[in-house]
């Protein structure tokens, strides 16, 4: 099967959207960045496979018997299974690792209880993994850094305590490991998990009338579908370090813009949150970009702000908008710089303020800043769509709608579920279209 | 003799110091720090103080006056509050006597202070408001380089091309580091060249209060980055100041010091006046 790949590598994730040769869009893929760039986007497009995957497994298993009603609740379970795999694979490599760090004279004469330490604590966290990829569960992040990191902080302070060694000299462990095992390759071996994962759920749910054979063999049919990476665009924050040619490349700006016009082909004005940058786009009727703002170089106003928060808070990114959703009042939030509000926040929080009060504050701080960027970009015309990361904050979309309409007066406002992948989309188009050109041009010279 | 605690809620750390204090005699009991870093201050600053008394075999009911400075007024056990530029004035020459200027560089702010023989703030003058060039920001920088807080400043002494940086956003630092580390600048030259922008921030901070020829103490969180310190000779030397630049090793309890010393004089003050609070 020809695939048509984009990639956007921002600041904090990079994205992957894997299209067909009909422009549908086959999978998606998403990870952190903070790795090395040349790994963070073959982890990204690794994703994308996986989703991949899931979506051509949906295709064979369409019509498998018992699985009429159930081909959703299976799905699920073959997914979470497949993270939990991935989940401990990884694991395994961050304990090896940290075990790596036990040596020189910050460890001289703890070397046994900081490794029994470390026994202790990964045991928990193996013990615990099943738990987060349980139906329903609730998790801070999707990402293993994150996923991890949170819990080893966590059952790290117990161990510390229980084996009186330090909390900073675990901590310092794990800190030096982490970019270690980010920024190794993934192993490849996608086909071998998701057997394994699969042969664990037929095991966990088995009956209703299926045919486990049956599945099997229509999930191994999808998984053994060649995907031929016909041509590949990355963009992006990172984009000039990407080992790709020039003509693999597109500006961030042009991706945004035709990835919004994609989505919602009567867009004209584009307002994309990202980790690090806030754009205010103009396009015309076929998705070329006719002007655009940026912010400068401060995370005010941007993704990492309201990440940074969450951090503070000891909460998951995602938490953040429903819980400012529940405030009476906003608090009005005086600091611009993203640490200042963050210790602004404790400030309040300390002097009695409630945290859905104060989050509504920031909320509207960050979308102050944005306004201002689009109408230095040109103000907003009809239809006018929110992407990036934090369109999926509603919260944030509340804010904007209430300014919008304050400012500009009605006009449709599109957000996409899937709008983080939007500069993904834009390059994954770009990718289709170098190809669809070349063939037309081979064409006319034939 | 008046026992007294100072307990310092900073951005990083929670800092708390007792005191015997009786007059101008002060005895040092016990003192504690614990970071931070995505736990409750408030909690921390109970377990900091209960870990003092444990230290000095005292119970809470010993101690005359709970003085809190930084962020820590809301702590529900104080007796008073003071404010951060007095209590590392004061904590300053507690600790080096012959400083007339304390140079306070915690998490988030950089401050210089010019004072007087017995603590009291002449002038001072404080970094705006962005994180660029903290303490966070190096904390952040060598979080993701993996390296521990006690191994930086070594390490940027062992800098020899030093990596200029200028105005980076602390929340978006860690990009920055990932396109230094990209493009093959090596810890030591990264640390350095943070260090180097810090102190000539301090510096001319030091310089803009009138200051220029007497003894800095520096105090705060990073006073004991040998790193920093040797920036900071270099940027004066650089920028002609006079200055001779002291760090202390008790710097970071600085603030926690000179809160304890205060609360001590204001309940000594109040028992003279027969103004103390009667006991509940």
């Amino acid at each position: 099967m020809k695939c048509f790949i984009g990639i956007d590598l921002g600041s904090t994730t990079t994205k992957a959207v894997l299209m067909d040769g009909n422009q549908h869009i086959l999978g998606r893929g998403i990870t952190n960045s903070r790795s090395n760039y040349d790994t963070a986007s073959r982890v990204a497009k690794q994703e994308a496979v996986v989703d991949t995957r899931m979506t051509l497994c949906r295709r064979g298993l369409a019509g498998a018997a018992g699985l009429e009603d159930g081909l959703d609740d299976f799905l699920g379970e073959l997914e979470r299974s497949f993270r939990l795999e991935q989940f401990l694979d990884q694991l395994g490599d961050l304990e090896a690792t940290c075990k790596t760090q036990i040596t020189g004279d910050r460890f001289a004469g703890v070397e046994k209880e900081v490794d029994a330490a470390l026994v202790a604590i990964f045991d928990e966290l193996r013990d615990t993994a099943p738990a987060l990829f349980a139906p329903g569960a609730k998790r801070k992040s999707d990402f293993f850094r994150d996923i991890a990191g949170a819990h080893y902080l966590q059952v790290a302070e117990k161990v510390a305590k229980e084996a009186g060694l330090p909390y900073e000299l675990l901590l310092n462990v794990y800190d030096k490991s982490i970019i270690d095992v980010e920024n190794r390759p993934p192993s490849e071996d996608l086909t071998g998990k998701f057997v394994d994962a699969l042969v664990r759920v037929l095991a966990a749910t088995s009956g209703d009338g299926r045919d486990a054979g049956d599945i099997e063999q229509r999930v191994k049919d999808a998984l053994a579908i060649e995907l031929e990476e016909t041509f590949v665009v990355g963009t992006g924050y990172g984009r000039v370090t990407l080992p790709f040619s020039k003509e693999h490349i597109r500006s961030e700006i042009l991706c945004h813009g035709l990835g919004a016009h994609m989505m919602y082909p009567k867009t004209r004005t584009v307002l994309d949150i990202g980790g690090q940058d806030t754009k205010g786009i103009q396009v015309d009727a076929s998705g070329i970009v006719e002007n655009f703002q940026m912010n400068d170089r401060c995370a005010a106003g941007c993704g990492r702000y309201l990440g940074y928060i969450a951090d503070e808070m000891n909460m998951g990114l995602h938490e953040l908008g429903p819980m400012a959703m529940k405030s009476t009042r906003s608090v009005r939030i005086n600091s611009t710089c993203t640490v200042f509000a963050g210790a602004e926040l404790r400030d309040r929080l300390a002097l009695g303020e409630n945290r859905e009060d104060i989050l509504a504050g920031l909320h509207r701080a960050i979308i102050l800043r944005a306004m201002s960027i689009i109408s230095r970009s040109g103000g907003i015309t009809d239809q006018f769509t929110f992407t990036g990361g934090v369109a999926k904050n509603e919260a944030a979309v509340r804010e904007l709608k209430k300014l919008v309409q304050e400012n500009y007066g009605d006009v449709t406002i599109n957000i996409d579920p899937d709008s983080i992948y939007t500069g993904a989309l834009g390059a994954a188009t770009f990718a289709h279209r170098a190809v669809e050109d070349g063939a037309a041009r081979e064409g006319v010279q034939a | 003799m008046t026992i007294t605690a100072g307990i310092d809620v900073g951005t990083g750390a929670v800092k708390t110091a007792l005191f015997d204090v009786d007059g101008d005699e002060t005895k040092w009991l016990a003192r504690c720090t614990l970071k931070i870093r995505q736990r409750d201050p408030m909690q921390l600053a109970a377990q900091s103080f209960d870990s003092v008394l444990a230290d000095a075999g005292l119970d809470r009911d010993d101690v005359a006056y709970v003085a809190t400075t930084g962020e820590g007024e809301a702590i529900p056990f104080h007796t008073g509050h003071f404010y951060s530029m007095t209590t590392h004035a004061r904590g300053a020459i507690y600790l080096v006597p012959e400083a007339r200027a304390a140079m306070d560089v915690g998490a988030l702010h950089g401050r210089a202070i010019r004072i007087d023989e017995r603590g009291k703030v002449l002038g001072y003058k404080m970094t705006s408001q962005c994180a660029s060039g903290s303490g966070q920001f190096l904390e952040n920088i060598a979080r993701y380089l993996g390296i521990a807080q006690d191994e930086i400043g070594s390490l940027s002494m062992q800098a020899d091309e030093p990596e200029k940086v200028s105005g980076i956003c602390a929340v978006l630092a860690e990009t920055d580091v990932i396109n230094m580390v990209s493009r093959g600048i090596s810890s030591p030259n990264i640390l350095k060249g943070i260090h180097l922008s810090m102190a000539l921030r301090l510096t001319k901070l030091l310089k803009s209060t009138g200051a220029g020829n007497e003894v800095v103490c520096v105090t705060g969180g990073l006073a004991l980055d040998p790193g920093l310190i040797a920036a900071l000779e270099e940027e004066m030397a650089e920028q002609k100041i006079g200055s001779t630049v002291r760090s202390h090793p008790d710097s970071i309890y600085a603030g926690a010091i000179g809160a304890a010393l205060w609360g001590a004089f204001r309940h000594e003050k109040l028992a003279r006046l027969g103004a103390l609070p009667k006991a509940s």
